[in-house]
């Protein structure tokens, strides 16, 4: 069941992602690939002109790419290609490269949260909703946010789910659950991360999608 | 009508009436009528005849009495070829499906270098009897001690020798007392009981020595071949006598039997024991506790079921595949004690708690059975040497209570199902799952002729011929242990054998293959197929859920030093070069030793694991619970005009 609901989860975000990159092209990529490509690598560099507390954030924010990959590869490998539990040396690398991945998404949190912070000009529609309720003129400034609404809504995204994908799993090591809430405990880990690395994809494609623009 | 359709009546006819005369006619006893009351047993004994038939009624005034046949005085009610289809008793019968690896026979001359499993049943890794030579008739001589009679002890004899003797001796029929006399005079290994007789060869006589109101006198062993024990002559020294209690029989000379439909467990008891010598020596019986479900007052018979035919439940996963028990599908752990969804609910059977398991992953239920946490003594840092009744004789006059006596079986050894031994792979059973078990370890020791990758033991009387003489200096150990056997006298050995036997003589001992190369030295081989152990599960003594093995932490089995993966086994063998040698618990499973390690490393950090997860998790909500207010404080101030 998990196995096939994942497998069409992800069929349809690549698919979905792969379509936005057909319908919304981006043009300079079609015209100069190779300096696009060149581009889209120097992103893995911290560039010299950046503040300390910019390089930890984009260095936390490599760590925590590199460990995201690590865990769903261990992660979902074995339940989607294998069809079978993690186990042996996968869940070994998993549970070397999750704590890892806790800290760094707590420093992002921390970090990220003020720039992704949402903002009246997010969402008009609603403005204008209020307004007609509260009879108000807006005063609120247009804010010049650095990231897209799509990232805003995956990186809140992304820390509310980290929560109980944490949770769940290091809950299961206290002997207070049988084999009841053993299961759903599972159960919530695999579901959460299934929808958590959908998220973290979606917000890694509109990331590299705003800066290669 | 034409005459296929004749043709095919006829055939219907026929076929139904050979299903007909197959199927065991059922008597007064064999049916309940629903009753739960226990009926009496007043009933008339009767022995068996010259011809083995129905025998004349035993009578308290009888100058020489016959032993009473318990084929001929139980069968008015019950049907005795019905019963001799049960486990205890079908072991001939190589129709009856093998199920799960057993217990073997172990046959074991410490003087021979001999300790070899033996087994009927065809299990892997057991010689069948006839293998070393040894006949039904014997077979039943040696280890009729241990076994309610039937199967081999009623086989009739080929042998001319056997022949003879069975005249004398009769046939060891189902000893129906043996499990269900509730008499506290039931006498099984008793300095004159059931054992003792069948060691004499009294086998016409074992039933009725072993009740309370019968007592035999003498050896039909000792009796010539042309002695007719149904013309007995007084004045015959050592000639087999049965002497009945004259009080016990009625008017119509009929006897009372405490006849109980459950079994005893006391009864089970004699033939499945245990005697664990650990390194603390708490063999004595008091300082021992009984398995859980007894001490809550089940009884054995209350999971191992049968009806009249006797097919009793062994319980383990999956019987029911070859099982015709109607309840061997429940009768295992898990059809007592965990819920089931699609069918009525049987959980909770006789009182099972459904366990609660806390942070247990789910997991260890995939990869391991419900006794590898659950049955047998606490892993030490080794297996221990065990002895069970069947193997040591427990219970008879004959026992060895050292605990270095043969033959040596160790446990408990956590191996995968499907493992046969160190690095012997062979194919799942259909009764096996992979899972990891408890089991009992047997390293076989043999004289034997390879043949490919096959050893075929060599029979008995040519070893004792050849290898008596060779060993005939060896100085046996008082405790029945091995002797100090050196590889010289092995080499020695082989070259001897090699001149009475066809083919390319070898020993096998202690998981290696011993023969001789072109130049006469001795080659030595590690993990010959040929040579690798025997293991059987073992399920009892089950522990309660507070000795379970994980009950403290993790580390009870996941640390680097804990013995259910890097406990040592002994490799038993007679060599004395080889007698310090071990293999670790890791190699009988499916399970690479270093990842075993790293991952029981692993739980060093476990803590740090769970405290960064939490921590960070307290951050992240943290900073979601800021914004969520802050959020909240918009709203607030765009609702009561704040903002304008």
């Amino acid at each position: 069941m998990f196995r096939a609901i994942s497998i069409i989860a992800f069929v349809i975000t690549l698919g979905g992602i792969g379509l936005n990159c057909i319908l919304r092209p981006c043009k300079e990529c079609w015209r100069h690939p190779l300096k696009k490509l060149v581009q889209l690598f120097t992103l893995l560099f911290i560039e010299q002109k950046l503040s300390p507390a910019e390089v930890l954030r984009k260095l936390v924010y490599l760590i925590a790419l590199l460990c995201f990959a690590v865990l769903a590869i261990t992660g979902f490998y074995p339940t989607l290609v294998l069809d079978e539990h993690i186990s042996g040396y996968l869940i070994m690398i998993h549970a070397t490269f999750a704590p890892i991945f806790a800290i760094c998404l707590a420093i992002l949190a921390v970090m990220w949260s003020g720039r992704c912070r949402f903002t009246g000009s997010d969402w008009p529609w609603f403005q204008r909703l209020v307004q007609r309720v509260t009879l108000a003129k807006s005063t609120e400034q247009q804010v010049k946010n650095e990231s897209c609404l799509g990232q805003r809504i995956t990186f809140w995204l992304i820390i509310f789910l980290a929560l109980p994908l944490i949770l769940s799993i290091v809950l299961s090591m206290f002997p207070y659950f049988g084999t009841y809430w053993q299961e759903l405990l599972l159960n919530i880990h695999r579901y959460t991360a299934l929808v958590f690395a959908l998220t973290a994809i979606v917000h890694t494609y509109l990331l590299v999608r705003m800066k290669v623009k | 009508m034409n005459k296929g359709s004749i043709l095919t009546g006829f055939f219907c006819l026929l076929v139904l009436g050979l299903s007909a005369a197959g199927a065991e006619p059922k008597l007064l006893g064999d049916e309940s009528d629903g009753s739960l009351s226990p009926p009496p047993h007043l009933i008339p004994l009767y022995a068996e005849n010259e011809d083995g038939d129905k025998g004349e009624q035993v009578t308290p005034d009888m100058e020489f009495p016959m032993p009473f046949s318990t084929r001929w005085s139980c069968s008015d009610c019950h049907n005795y070829n019905l019963v001799k289809k049960g486990w205890h008793f079908n072991t001939m019968d190589s129709n009856i499906p093998a199920g799960r690896p057993g217990e073997p026979w172990v046959y074991y001359d410490p003087g021979l270098g001999l300790q070899i499993p033996l087994s009927y049943r065809g299990w892997t890794g057991t010689f069948r009897p006839e293998q070393i030579g040894l006949s039904e008739f014997k077979f039943t001589k040696i280890f009729g001690r241990h076994f309610p009679g039937g199967g081999p002890g009623e086989v009739d004899a080929t042998d001319g020798d056997d022949i003879g003797r069975q005249l004398v001796s009769g046939k060891l029929e189902i000893n129906c007392l043996a499990c269900h006399n509730a008499h506290p005079g039931q006498d099984m290994g008793g300095q004159s009981g059931y054992a003792v007789q069948v060691s004499r060869e009294n086998f016409r006589w074992a039933a009725a020595a072993s009740c309370e109101f019968a007592s035999v006198t003498g050896s039909a062993a000792q009796m010539q071949m042309m002695y007719d024990p149904f013309m007995p002559d007084p004045a015959e020294k050592n000639a087999p006598m049965v002497t009945y209690r004259k009080e016990v029989f009625n008017e119509n000379n009929e006897v009372l039997l405490d006849i109980v439909r459950q079994v005893p467990n006391e009864r089970c008891y004699y033939c499945h024991s245990d005697l664990y010598h650990g390194p603390e020596e708490k063999t004595e019986k008091w300082i021992q506790d009984e398995d859980i479900h007894l001490t809550a007052g089940l009884k054995c018979v209350d999971c191992h079921r049968n009806g009249v035919d006797h097919n009793i439940i062994r319980g383990y996963d999956n019987e029911a595949d070859i099982s015709d028990n109607p309840l061997a599908a429940t009768s295992t752990c898990e059809g007592c004690h965990l819920p089931q969804d699609d069918q009525e609910p049987v959980a909770g059977r006789l009182g099972a708690p459904v366990p609660k398991h806390p942070g247990i992953p789910t997991i260890h239920f995939e990869k391991l059975t419900c006794t590898a946490c659950h049955s047998g003594p606490w892993p030490g840092e080794q297996a221990v040497l065990t002895k069970t009744s069947r193997a040591n004789r427990l219970g008879t006059p004959n026992a060895n209570k050292a605990a270095e006596g043969l033959p040596h079986i160790l446990s408990p050894v956590f191996a995968s199902q499907g493992e046969s031994g160190a690095g012997y792979k062979r194919e799942l059973m259909a009764t096996e799952n992979g899972k990891i078990a408890p089991y009992k370890v047997l390293w076989p020791s043999y004289w034997g002729i390879l043949e490919q990758e096959n050893v075929r033991p060599i029979e008995l009387s040519i070893v004792e011929k050849v290898i008596g003489g060779v060993f005939a200096a060896i100085e046996l150990a008082p405790t029945g242990d091995w002797p100090q056997v050196t590889k010289e006298m092995i080499a020695e050995a082989i070259k001897a054998l090699g001149t009475s036997v066809t083919g390319k003589a070898v020993y096998i001992g202690g998981g290696k293959l011993y023969s001789l190369d072109d130049s006469g030295q001795l080659l030595e081989q590690d993990n010959h197929p040929a040579a690798k152990p025997y293991l059987w599960p073992l399920a009892h003594n089950v522990r309660p859920a507070a000795q379970s093995l994980g009950v403290r932490y993790c580390t009870d089995c996941h640390a680097t030093d804990a013995p259910f993966f890097f406990g040592d086994i002994k490799i038993d063998s007679p060599v004395i070069a080889e007698q310090d040698s071990f293999k670790r618990m890791i190699k009988f499973q499916d399970i690479s030793p270093t990842y075993a390690w790293a991952f029981a490393a692993s739980f060093v950090f476990r803590p740090w694991l769970k405290i960064i997860a939490i921590g960070s998790c307290v951050v992240m909500a943290g900073v979601l619970l800021l914004y969520a207010l802050k959020a909240l404080a918009c709203i607030v101030k765009v609702l009561t005009g704040e903002n304008q």
